[in-house]
């Protein structure tokens, strides 16, 4: 590569059994049908919304769904983040399309219900219920969702083809990042 | 003779300093190649890691861009 133009090249030493930092998994196409590679830069923003409000969703499904107020409290927590993430999402939309008036008439448009990471709330419920219970579960579970959402987001960007819709998705995932560096200083505090 | 590439050595980075790079830089600032075989890139991948497999990566390297810097797994 350094050899065809690529002027920084980095080999990661020891390879991915080295890395320590976390890890997405799953097949290449997971999620992809969800995308065409086509979509404009304010399509892609109502997907990525319909996602964070489908893992919103399952957030706050859950907090009944568990015995452990603390764990309770934590499951909150996790669906008020996703409420600024999509007050963001919106932000960006209204830069995108200023027509749209307000709040409602957006999310009447919206995909809704997959949730971020490409699996339905339900699926991803009925396969994880057991790995939920504590503290660090969920903190754990909630970074191995925002990783996949993370991988999925640059995944996305990978197949368009239009710049700005790139880097409407870079910016996103940005956010994604962020927010999995915030869980993980919560898990270093609680665990 | 491709004399460019005797001047550009591959510089390594462990964990640590690519965990810090990933986490100072933007994305869409950096580009990860993944160029392992798909079914080790499906049981465990740096988020946001492109599948280039190690065979098929000449022919494919127009999918990357060259401006950026490139971590490589």
């Amino acid at each position: 590569m350094a050899g065809q133009g690529f002027n920084e090249v980095y080999n990661l030493k020891g390879g991915i059994a080295a890395w320590q930092g976390l890890k997405a998994i799953g097949p290449a196409e997971v999620g992809m049908a969800l995308v065409t590679g086509d979509e404009t830069p304010a399509e892609i923003v109502v997907l990525a919304y319909g996602m964070e409000e489908g893992l919103q969703g399952f957030y706050v499904a859950m907090t009944s769904n568990v015995n452990d107020k603390e764990v309770a409290a934590m499951f909150t927590k996790l669906a008020d983040i996703e409420d600024r993430h999509k007050e963001k999402l919106f932000k960006l939309y209204r830069e995108l399309d200023p027509s749209v008036p307000d709040l409602e008439t957006f999310e009447a448009d919206i995909v809704g219900k997959v949730m971020e990471g490409g699996l339905t709330a339900e699926e991803f419920l009925e396969k994880n219920r057991l790995a939920m219970e504590t503290l660090p579960d969920v903190l754990n579970m909630a970074m191995m969702i925002e990783t996949q959402a993370l991988d999925l987001y640059l995944r996305y960007s990978n197949k368009t083809k239009d710049e700005k819709t790139k880097g409407v998705l870079f910016e996103i995932a940005q956010e994604e990042k962020a927010h999995l560096a915030a869980l993980g200083r919560v898990m270093d505090k609680n665990v | 003779m491709r004399w460019k590439q005797f001047l550009i050595p591959v510089r390594s980075m462990d964990t640590e300093e690519a965990r810090a790079y990933i986490g100072e830089h933007k994305e869409g600032t950096f580009t990860l190649v993944d160029v392992r075989q798909p079914g080790e890139y499906e049981k465990a991948r740096i988020p946001g890691a492109k599948l280039i497999p190690l065979p098929e990566l000449s022919d494919r390297l127009a999918e990357l861009d060259p401006e950026k810097p490139t971590l490589v797994y």
